[in-house]
């Protein structure tokens, strides 16, 4: 497939003296679309109808080499009009005598074969065209069939119409891909005429962008992206002048999915877009709400509390709230309500990430997580309140939690990858915890300001910051809202489908930390230490199978890849050697190796049993048992491993266990597994450990951690 | 007003006079007036400076506008810490002729190194090839 490699490289829009060439493949992913504007596409248009556009070779072949092109007039240089046809045509005759071969194409390019190429005469053809176009986009719109040699008819809209009517499955699941077909490009008006247009590389480049990113049109005409489109379009000249100033960009997601816009992703917003905070508790977007989320109703600490002594208790660390300790979090009449209601219907415990989960408010100003009410309590599910259910698009029946993971959930990412549905965050929006902390840090700048003149209290810092600031006569040039735009975006980028997934170990760090703060508050009575978490909420999950697009009447399928939807690159076959002359030492490092991945499937297991007891908070009453089900056969596959496979009535050698010991991960794993097995598991344990303890000790010089095994082991008995 | 606890994030810097150092191990000092998601920074009244040994000369640059990429740190400068350095300022002229005779020598002594090495057989890749991978 010929590409515009010949040029020397692949996408060279704005570079000087090269050839441009006009590419059409069908992986479309693989070489997008090439500047256009070159006297060559002039030419092509002679030549469309009797040749596809995957075919360009013979022609391009000719031409290639003879043209160099100005980059400021794109016409040819004078050589090719120097030598006319005939002369070429006198030459190559000659040589094709000695070769046949060479001649079949010479012939076609500059002999019998060749159509008259005149791109002085095509280009005024153009011309002419161009200028019936306003009668020719009324004539040509709703045309079923496409005429290619209406060039400058067509519509951008209707050419993405078209498209998206070709479109065997409408589920146009991949947005880095898809979105392309669906966007309304924003067109500009064409100042002049077809000569200044059609040279104006980037102008036609940004149309072509759009729709040509991944998809593959292949009865379009070449031309339709060789020359600029009039645009009749009278309701988008009262679009904001800066919207169409800005280049179009592809419309591949920064983060996650973003929607597809009108405005690319890279302007900040134009206008404050500043619900009131009442307004946006109302009415939240629903899309963070889908199902399957749970209708998880957050209950506090029973109802003896009132909301203000909810709101007073210190902000946990689980919130990373922005507030200064002394600004008690506001509370609208409304919210007010809905905290008492939930703290009526539940005295049930909650746990951090049910608090993250749930799309509320009532989350962040319920302030400590006091860890004791965190053990023991067994809460119970309950459908949301009346107030609630403006936060949740779902009827509010008990569904599973978004946490269900298909089988293995343990924070291993292979289990995840391996599934044939993807879940994917919904990052589309921010989440609404994210969304209120923006907003309050919006009114927080705004009362800083307002209290700019009278601030008695400000450390001296700060002051002299804002000192600076004043003096400073180009501060603030980057605008408030334009700084809560890019912390929007990485807030977005902190959403996750399971933040004990995604982000493990900050998360167990920050509940060690809580553990011991809370631990010390205990003893002592001094003032909690105040820690700012971040806030990694957890968002819905999408569920998203990726199909490829397929257009009728083409043979095959696009594999398109992208962000979403890697592509395999690498075939990896697994192929078991099986050799009959082992040596000894193979068969010890054989031995070795499956000891090794018994010590790696065991570790796996003791990491999902570690993960029950968090699993256990945020299951349902009804699953419960089945989780303690699961949890027990994980312990008695873990001991199985552990003491050699296949029991008979005893265990007769304790050989695998003690390879196990021998390696430094297997002793640390059995440490890790001694709290869960039972006593007698764990006794058997111990007395195979003594069993071989010299030899063990022996190994262990270099590792010390076998006394770590006989701490654990005889605190545990 | 901590934005994100945790996080890397400029928007606090912003407005704030910032050392710069860049990938192809230029400094730049300046006030950091805007960022985006990609830490492409927008500098002003922006100055190179050069280090050599002890000495080091600033050239007055302007606005710089520097694609996040080539971004290797940045940190805020104290403007009243600011100039309690043992280095000595010296003019434009004086510290790019430093640079120069430093490159040289750098040269010189590499020279003597690959030839040292090719003597015994051995050859290193040149790091800068291996750049940006």
């Amino acid at each position: 497939m010929r590409h515009a490699a010949e040029s020397g490289d692949e996408f060279c829009p704005f570079q000087g003296p090269r050839t441009f060439h006009l590419v059409f493949s069908p992986q479309g992913a693989d070489c997008n679309v090439k500047t256009p504007g070159s006297p060559k596409s002039a030419l092509d248009v002679g030549k469309i109808p009797q040749e596809s556009p995957f075919l360009p070779a013979q022609a391009d072949a000719g031409l290639a080499e003879d043209i160099s092109c100005d980059n400021h007039t794109g016409f040819l240089s004078p050589s090719l009009e120097d030598c006319p046809l005939d002369e070429d045509e006198d030459a190559f005759q000659g040589l094709g005598e000695e070769d046949e071969e060479i001649d079949q194409f010479n012939d076609d390019t500059f002999g019998s074969g060749a159509v008259d190429d005149d791109w002085q005469e095509a280009h005024e053809r153009l011309a002419e065209l161009e200028e019936k176009l306003p009668v020719a986009v009324n004539e040509h719109t709703g045309n079923g069939e496409r005429d290619e040699m209406d060039l400058l008819g067509d519509h951008e809209e209707n050419l993405a119409e078209r498209l998206s009517k070709m479109v065997i499955e409408n589920e146009l699941e991949d947005p880095a891909i898809m979105r392309a077909v669906q966007t309304r490009p924003v067109l500009q008006p064409q100042p002049g005429s077809l000569n200044s247009s059609i040279w104006d590389g980037s102008e036609v480049l940004r149309r072509i962008r759009g729709p040509l990113l991944a998809q593959e049109m292949p009865t379009v005409s070449v031309l339709e992206y060789a020359l600029p489109q009039r645009p009749p379009q009278g309701p988008e000249d009262d679009r904001d002048l800066s919207e169409r100033a800005l280049p179009r960009r592809s419309t591949s997601p920064i983060i996650g999915s973003p929607p597809v816009r009108a405005v690319p992703i890279g302007t900040p917003p134009k206008q404050m877009a500043v619900p009131s905070f009442n307004q946006q508790i109302l009415c939240p977007k629903p899309v963070h709400v889908r199902p399957p989320m749970p209708p998880r109703y957050p209950a506090p600490y029973g109802e003896r509390m009132s909301p203000n002594q909810i709101c007073s208790v210190p902000n946990s660390s689980l919130l990373g709230h922005p507030f200064p300790p002394s600004v008690p979090p506001v509370l609208s009449p409304l919210q007010r309500a809905q905290l008492l209601g939930g703290a009526q219907l539940q005295p049930g415990r909650m746990s951090p990430s049910q608090f993250a989960r749930v799309p509320g408010f009532v989350g962040s100003p319920l302030a400590a997580m006091n860890p004791k009410l965190l053990q023991g309590r067994v809460g119970q599910m309950l459908p949301p309140a009346p107030g609630f259910r403006a936060f949740f698009s779902a009827p509010p029946s008990a569904t599973p939690p978004p946490q269900q993971h298909p089988p293995g959930p343990g924070p291993h990412l292979q289990n995840l990858r391996s599934q044939a549905p993807m879940f994917r965050p919904d990052t589309t929006h921010l989440h609404p915890q994210h969304r209120r902390l923006l907003h309050q840090r919006q009114q927080q700048n705004r009362n800083q300001h307002r209290n700019l003149n009278g601030a008695g209290d400000r450390g001296s810092h700060r002051s002299s910051h804002q000192d600076h600031l004043r003096k400073d006569p180009y501060a603030n040039l980057m605008l408030q809202r334009e700084k809560d735009w890019v912390s929007k975006i990485q807030m977005m980028q902190l959403q996750s489908t399971d933040p004990y997934l995604d982000d493990f170990y900050y998360q167990n760090y920050f509940e060690k930390l809580e553990k011991l703060s809370a631990a010390e508050e205990m003893q002592g009575d001094g003032p909690k230490k105040e820690r700012t978490k971040l806030i990694t909420p957890q968002v819905a999950k999408l569920e998203h199978a990726y199909k490829p697009v397929q257009f009728e009447g083409s043979l095959g399928k696009l594999t398109v890849s992208s962000v979403n939807n890697p592509r395999k690159m690498i075939d990896a076959v697994v192929t078991s050697r099986s050799e009959d002359d082992e040596t000894k030492e193979k068969q010890v490092r054989d031995k070795r190796r499956k000891t090794l991945v018994i010590i790696e499937k065991t570790y796996s297991l003791l990491l999902d049993v570690e993960d029950y007891e968090r699993r256990y908070l945020l299951s349902l009453e009804e699953e419960r048992p089945a989780l303690m089900d699961e949890r027990k056969h994980k312990i008695c596959s873990m001991y199985d491993n552990l003491r050699g496979k296949l029991p008979g009535q005893e265990r007769p050698s304790d050989d695998h266990f003690v390879q196990i010991m021998c390696i430094r991960k297997g002793k640390r794993m059995v440490a890790r597994i001694l709290p869960f097995l039972s006593t007698e598991q764990a006794a058997d344990i111990l007395m195979t450990t003594a069993r071989n303890l010299p030899f063990l000790i022996k190994k262990d010089a270099q590792d010390e951690v076998t006394h770590h095994v006989g701490y654990l082991s005889f605190g545990s008995l | 007003m901590n934005y994100m606890p945790g996080t890397a994030s400029l928007i606090e810097d912003i407005d704030k006079k910032h050392l710069v150092l860049l990938r192809d191990g230029r400094t730049l000092i300046g006030f950091l007036r805007s960022i985006d998601q990609f830490a492409n920074l927008v500098l002003h009244q922006t100055v190179e400076r050069i280090h050599v040994g002890k000495k080091y000369g600033d050239i007055p640059r302007g606005i710089f506008v520097v694609r996040g990429e080539n971004v290797v740190l940045l940190g805020e400068i104290d403007l009243e810490k600011e100039n309690d350095t043992p280095l000595q300022q010296v003019s434009i002229e004086e510290i790019l002729e430093e640079q120069r005779v430093e490159q040289q020598t750098k040269l010189e002594a590499e020279k003597l190194k690959v030839q040292a090495l090719k003597d015994r057989g051995l050859s290193i890749p040149r790091a800068d090839t291996l750049d940006e991978y």
